[in-house]
């Protein structure tokens, strides 16, 4: 068990400090979006950064399509982790869908963690009712017929080709294989789960103490979305920061960084 | 003739090119866009710099993969290629489908970051691709069918040549019965029947075992490994060991090589066509010569005989399902033997065949993969 989930989930761990900050990527590429970012926190903290299963260089024989039907499959991922390397206050940093993630398994073990930051967080993705998710389920729909028709590029030969850094060669070599690239079926599903998936009732579970760092605009998880779950969270706070997109982490890394130091203090 | 600058050479070629420009800062706002693009969506220059990003020209599957993939791999990579996009027109008609490449401008860095973006109509290649996607969709379809069908054949074949067999087997001791217990009595036309009927009974058994045979060919699971076809031969002829002594065959076995193969099946194979060279005799005493050829990514075995031969023509029919050039009364057989060769040689991804004339003997070739490394 004990190297299973660190290989399943490619846990890597860096820092000097003693405190847990584990970092988890969102829909799209794996925990290298975190490359601007954790090294600000290696000083003080234990910095551990993982890939979800199905992506990055995650082991991808351990995708089970009914286990990852709904963001609690990576939530128990999560918890095994903090159980696996013992982690106990633990920061955990979510991006974009892992956000969601972070608070399913903060909602099932409340006692590991200390703080969540939610990056361009959203508990739902879809209009309904008065709720505003920026998406109308027609958008969703078309959205996941067009990635089930490859739509996008994602078949094995129109995985996007990364040039790497010429400085690093070694490094690239390595992008190559994992960043951005998952299987086409496996896209899909992770897409499908995400953009599908409804946590509002889940928001009541959780106390744990967290941060919404929104950027503005972001057409993914819009400052309505932001608001909201400001609002329905427990012990939340809020932060805009002023950058454009859903990246913040890559776009305006300086500024989640400030943000994430505010915080924690 | 007015002569150019350069630059307005370069300001021509920029707007007049045949394919799309568009420069972005990181957050994706439009800071620069050539004519081609500006015609394609039936924007003007002013609506799009410094009012609309490039993902706001995108459909939504466009831009969710923009916020989630292209920003992420240009921030980090500085360089994006061969990207599908769908682009739309201003007035939300049409669907123009692009391929995107994007690189950061070497002047800048990540935080001052513009990156130029070359967008190519692909009309008609993406209309190729859903259909080679549509193809490959129906090809992985169909292969799951067949496949089904495939192993319900085998079960099928399996069960009722197993389950034929048991009653054959009580028709068969119960006519054995009948005929030691003297209840056909001999000159009678009831023997003369009985004979037939045995006769026929004998001829089912056979088949049918050789259809289970056939059918264990498919359900067995393959298990590949080096194996001497010296010793699968010498197998084979053990096993052959009764026919050849009746039969005074004589059997003379050159070197043979090592193949990557199925032990079990390649005796299997060197006992039907040694054991048919023996069967389809001439009036001389079977002399069988086995032999071997080395080529660069196969092995080529030979095995010829002094044999009654065929004619050429039916080189290949001799190797179809239930195919026979003999009646049954002649030469018995279930016509399965050889279709079981063939069908072990394209398990072993060889070829087989045969030539022969009538009166001078044949010659079986197979070929075979050499071991791995």
């Amino acid at each position: 068990m004990a190297n299973s989930v660190i290989q399943r989930n490619n846990v890597n761990i860096s820092g000097k400090g003693t405190q847990p900050m584990v970092f988890a990527h969102g829909y799209g590429c794996d925990q290298t979006m975190w490359r601007f970012v954790a090294p600000a926190f290696e000083e003080d903290f234990k910095v551990v950064k993982f890939d979800h299963v199905g992506s990055g260089k995650s082991d991808l024989q351990a995708y089970d399509f009914t286990k990852y039907n709904s963001l609690q499959g990576y939530a128990d991922d999560v918890n095994e982790i903090c159980e696996e390397l013992d982690l106990n206050n633990v920061i955990f940093v979510g991006h974009s869908v892992s956000s969601m993630i972070g608070i399913l398994a903060a909602a099932s073990n409340p006692e590991r963690f200390a703080k969540l930051v939610l990056v361009g967080p959203s508990p739902c993705y879809i209009n309904k009712g008065n709720y505003v998710g920026g998406f109308e389920q027609s958008d969703i729909d078309e959205l996941v017929a067009t990635l089930e028709s490859n739509y996008l590029g994602w078949s094995s030969y129109i995985t996007p080709v990364i040039i790497g850094d010429p400085d690093k060669p070694e490094f690239s070599e390595e992008l190559n294989t994992s960043f951005c690239s998952m299987k086409p079926e496996i896209a899909k599903h992770f897409a499908k789960v995400t953009f599908t998936s409804d946590n509002r009732n889940d928001l009541q579970r959780v106390q744990t103490p967290s941060l919404i760092i929104q950027s503005h605009p972001d057409v993914i998880a819009p400052v309505e979305v932001g608001k909201f779950l400001h609002n329905q969270l427990k012990n939340s706070a809020y932060e805009q920061i002023s950058t454009v997109g859903h990246c913040p982490h890559l776009t305006a890394p300086d500024h989640v960084i400030a943000a994430m130091r505010r915080f924690i203090k | 003739m007015k002569a150019h600058t350069h630059t307005e050479d370069f300001e021509q070629l920029y707007h007049s090119a045949p394919c799309g420009f568009i420069t972005i800062t990181g957050d994706g706002s439009i800071v620069n866009v050539n004519d081609t693009l500006l015609r394609w969506l039936g924007y003007t220059r002013d609506q799009l710099i410094g009012q609309a990003s490039l993902q706001a020209l995108l459909d939504v599957g466009g831009k969710i993969y923009f916020e989630t993939h292209i920003m992420p791999m240009l921030q980090i990579e500085g360089e994006v290629s061969e990207i599908n996009i769908t682009m739309r027109s201003a007035n939300k008609k049409n669907r123009i489908p692009c391929l995107l490449n994007a690189v950061r401008d070497k002047s800048t860095d990540r935080n001052t970051a513009i990156f130029h973006c070359v967008v190519i109509k692909m009309n008609h290649r993406k209309l190729y691709e859903i259909e080679l996607l549509e193809a490959r969709k129906e090809a992985e379809r169909n292969v799951q069918k067949l496949a089904q069908i495939n192993q319900d054949l085998e079960r099928f074949a399996h069960t009722a040549s197993h389950d034929l067999q048991a009653p054959l087997n009580t028709i068969y001791g119960l006519m054995n019965l009948l005929e030691r217990q003297g209840y056909v009595p001999e000159d009678s036309d009831g023997a003369q029947y009985f004979k037939l009927i045995k006769g026929n009974a004998m001829r089912m058994k056979l088949m049918i075992h050789d259809l289970l045979d056939y059918a264990k060919l498919d359900a067995e699971e393959r298990s590949f490994e080096q194996v001497s076809l010296k010793e699968a031969c010498a197998a084979a002829l053990e096993m052959l060991g009764e026919q050849i002594k009746t039969n005074q065959a004589e059997c003379i076995v050159g070197e043979l090589p090592v193949v990557n193969g199925d032990r079990m099946k390649l005796i299997r194979l060197f006992q039907n066509i040694i054991g048919n060279a023996i069967k389809y005799r001439s009036e001389a005493a079977p002399r069988i010569e086995i032999s071997f050829v080395n080529k660069p990514d196969h092995v080529t075995v030979y095995i010829s005989d002094n044999g009654m031969g065929f004619d050429q023509r039916f080189a290949d029919d001799i190797f179809g399902f239930m195919k026979r050039l003999h009646s049954h009364d002649s030469i018995s057989g279930s016509g399965i033997g050889l279709s079981a060769c063939k069908r072990i040689i394209d398990l072993h991804g060889g070829e087989i065949g045969a030539t022969s004339e009538p009166g001078a003997g044949s010659a079986f070739f197979f070929t075979l993969p050499k071991p791995d490394n």
